[in-house]
């Protein structure tokens, strides 16, 4: 028994080593990273003498999710560089351990913690209410009632809408364009709508607008590229030059279908898609996106000078960079979006209700 | 099984001859994850260490670590009682899903109930909901022969889909601002309360354990059970009615996965929502193998499981250790304990008539 016993050890120990020799340099995977930043020596009379300390809980998944989490991670990065401060980051790996791994973050005397995600919403408002000192930033959590201490960050949809409408009107040659829409059962797809027809209007009443919604329920209405495909195409052959699509991999397909046909734009939503969906390079001008990193720099860079908000923080929305079409881009345009941009937020710009 | 009254000595050997594959087995699995863990960068004292504390490093964690073992207990006994009838049920998952899902309905949506009558009637919908929805494959498995592990993990599906169903559609949560898909949150009355640091569902789990174990080995309905599960013919020789009996084991066992999913809704979540029980039924499978389908010992096996999970998060915080580390872990205790012919091996452990107990009856055993 004791011989077999050794030999096993032997094997276990042998492809330890084995494995050892085999790994990269740096460890695969490091789940949890600690940055403490090094102060910078040049101006250390500016440097507050606390520590300040930012923590980020993720929705279950991984941090690198190439979404919200993602997204929100690079805004805490981000600051971090900008003002030097500790950050870390835990994964959860089950949704029942919200509360926890908030706790831990809270034990540690984390001064902001960053809870990723409408599902941590109830888990973040308790440990506010537990922890008065402690700055709580909800992205995507929408605040029903101000409670001190939270800051969820939510997005105007209407307004990045309104900017898809404004470059829209100004690109379009036949006067027509076109949405493709995911469910209207979801608010922030009715939305984007709504600011991109209030938008495409405001530039130009004479301007057709196509929006179409999937018929579908939510199972499918965001998940059905084919739907989305045929939908640009009949929109197209109705004479639309530019086509919006707000509608997840459904609006994937017609981003795709709009590339195949010569001399058309097409526009993304929410994240920049040039990234996600390099099919549509050919066509693809810009995309409607929320800003989750810019605001969630902002909102920590107003915790770490203690004019930090309560209740329902609206994030930016802008577009997405132009890539190879930055020359079509002119002068005009731009000044017509920071234009619309202004005349949105004075209510100068009229939505329809769908 | 039990006709030989034994000796102080025999008993303690008995326990050790019972225990020491899954404590070997445990053994193992965490060299294998220490080894791991090295070569990822880490150090696995530290993280052994920090897993530790997390599970037990105080009062709240504690606590935790209960609340995690509750539905692995009601898994595992719903798992392990399978097997003693020789019925491999995989579907305890989606029986316990079921179970979470009709005790959040009657929690929330049932006002003006005393505690008294609405968490024990909480507790029945589980149940009966359970037994119920268990009872298809049992009567598949007993009157047209279908295979029980086909036909649960086709029926997990079906619990997924139901439950997304109504938490999307005609039970939503429409409270003003939630975009996603639960149910609302349960009545006040409907909470299972703590006493101290213990969840009230957990001394439940373990009154049902016993309550398992005594059905299991001193009822006629145990033994019979026992019976089906090392031989179906010879019992049918013998005048069971062993049809009857594979459907009410599956019934049993689906009714213990029910509680425990809605003990899960009323003690922990406080609401269902999809994604909040996911892979519960699944580590039943695990708990009732380490345990050996030992009812008492599957209080043990949930407790392990309960503190690795419950530690797995200070882990990753303290040691920057993946908390992926854990299903590593738990993968490879279930191999050498389902493997225990390589334990065999390594300590030339002889077999022991009589005092081994059978565990995958339900294949190819028979």
């Amino acid at each position: 028994m004791k011989k077999r016993l050794y030999s096993i050890l032997a094997i276990l120990l042998v492809a330890g080593l084995l494995l050892g020799a085999c790994t990269p340099k740096e460890p695969v995977a490091e789940p949890v990273v600690e940055q403490p930043v090094e102060q910078p020596v040049e101006k250390p009379v500016e440097e507050p003498a606390k520590t300040f300390k930012v923590g980020l809980v993720t929705d279950v998944g991984v941090v690198d999710d190439k979404n919200f989490n993602q997204a929100t991670w690079e805004g805490v990065v981000a600051a971090q560089e900008e003002l030097g401060f500790e950050a870390k980051y835990i994964e959860t790996k089950d949704a029942k351990d919200y509360d926890a791994n908030i706790q831990l973050f809270v034990d540690e005397g984390f001064d902001v913690i960053v809870t990723v995600g409408f599902a941590l919403g109830e888990a973040t408002i308790n440990a506010a209410k537990a922890n008065p000192g402690v700055a709580f930033i909800g992205v995507d959590q929408f605040q029903g009632e101000e409670v001190p201490g939270v800051a969820g960050l939510i997005f105007d949809e209407a307004l990045s809408g309104v900017l898809a409408g404004v470059l829209a009107a100004n690109l379009t040659e036949s006067k027509t364009i076109a949405a493709v829409l995911g469910t209207d059962l979801v608010p922030p797809v009715v939305n984007y709508n709504r600011g991109y027809v209030g938008g495409a209007k405001w530039v130009d009443p004479e301007i057709d607008v196509i929006s179409t919604y999937h018929p579908g329920g939510m199972d499918v209405a965001f998940t059905d590229p084919e739907w989305g495909a045929s939908t640009a195409k009949q929109a197209i052959e109705q004479g639309a030059d530019i086509v919006f699509a707000a509608a997840g991999n459904t609006g994937n397909g017609a981003l795709i279908e709009t590339a195949q046909h010569e001399g058309l734009f097409c526009i993304g939503v929410d994240t920049d898609q040039w990234l996600t969906v390099p099919e549509a390079h050919k066509c693809l001008i810009s995309s409607a996106t929320k800003d989750i990193t810019l605001s969630v720099v902002e909102l920590i860079k107003l915790a770490y000078e203690g004019k930090f908000p309560a209740g329902n923080y609206v994030g930016g929305s802008s577009l997405a960079p132009f890539h190879d079409f930055e020359s079509m881009i002119t002068d005009e345009i731009q000044e017509k979006l920071k234009e619309a941009l202004e005349a949105y937020n004075a209510g100068k710009i009229e939505l329809p209700d769908k | 099984m039990e006709e030989l009254t034994p000796s102080q000595n025999n008993w303690l050997k008995k326990v050790w001859f019972s225990l020491r594959i899954p404590f070997l087995a445990i053994i193992f699995a965490l060299l294998v994850g220490a080894i791991i863990l090295l070569v990822s960068g880490a150090n696995p004292l530290e993280a052994y260490w920090q897993l530790f504390k997390g599970a037990f490093g105080s009062l709240r964690n504690f606590q935790r670590v209960l609340e995690k073992s509750t539905p692995l207990i009601f898994a595992g006994l719903a798992v392990a009682l399978g097997f003693k009838a020789g019925l491999f049920n995989i579907g305890a998952q989606g029986q316990l899903l079921l179970g979470a899902l009709m005790a959040g309905f009657v929690g929330f949506s049932l006002k003006g109930l005393p505690p008294y009558i609405h968490i024990p009637l909480g507790l029945l919908t589980g149940l009966l909901t359970g037994a119920l929805f268990a009872g298809i494959p049992g009567l598949l498995r007993a009157y047209s022969g279908a295979h029980e592990v086909i036909s649960t993990i086709m029926l997990n599906y079906v619990a997924i889909n139901l439950s997304d169903y109504f938490s999307e559609g005609p039970w939503k949560d429409r409270s003003p601002g939630n975009i996603v898909s639960r149910l609302p949150a349960i009545q006040p009355s409907a909470e299972i309360p703590n006493i101290g640091p213990v969840p009230v569902g957990f001394i439940v789990a373990v009154l049902t354990a016993l309550l398992i174990w005594f059905v299991i080995n001193r009822t006629t309905f145990g033994f019979e059970i026992n019976s089906v599960g090392l031989n179906p013919h010879a019992s049918k020789y013998a005048g069971m009615r062993t049809k009857l009996l594979i459907v009410a084991a599956m019934v049993v066992s689906g009714a213990l996965a029910g509680v425990g999913g809605a003990v899960e809704t009323m003690g922990v979540v406080g609401r269902f929502q999809p994604g909040f029980n996911t892979g519960l039924g699944f580590d039943g499978i695990t708990v009732a193998l380490l345990a050996r389908n030992n009812p008492i010992a599957v209080i043990l096996s949930s407790l392990f499981l309960g503190a690795m999970k419950g530690g797995a998060n200070t882990m990753q915080f303290y040691a920057n250790v993946p908390n992926e580390i854990i299903d590593i872990i738990q993968g490879t205790m279930l191999l050498f304990v389902t493997a225990e012919m390589v334990i065999r091996w390594i300590f030339k452990l002889r077999k022991q008539q009589g005092t081994e107990i059978t565990v995958t009856s339900g294949w190819g055993q028979r």
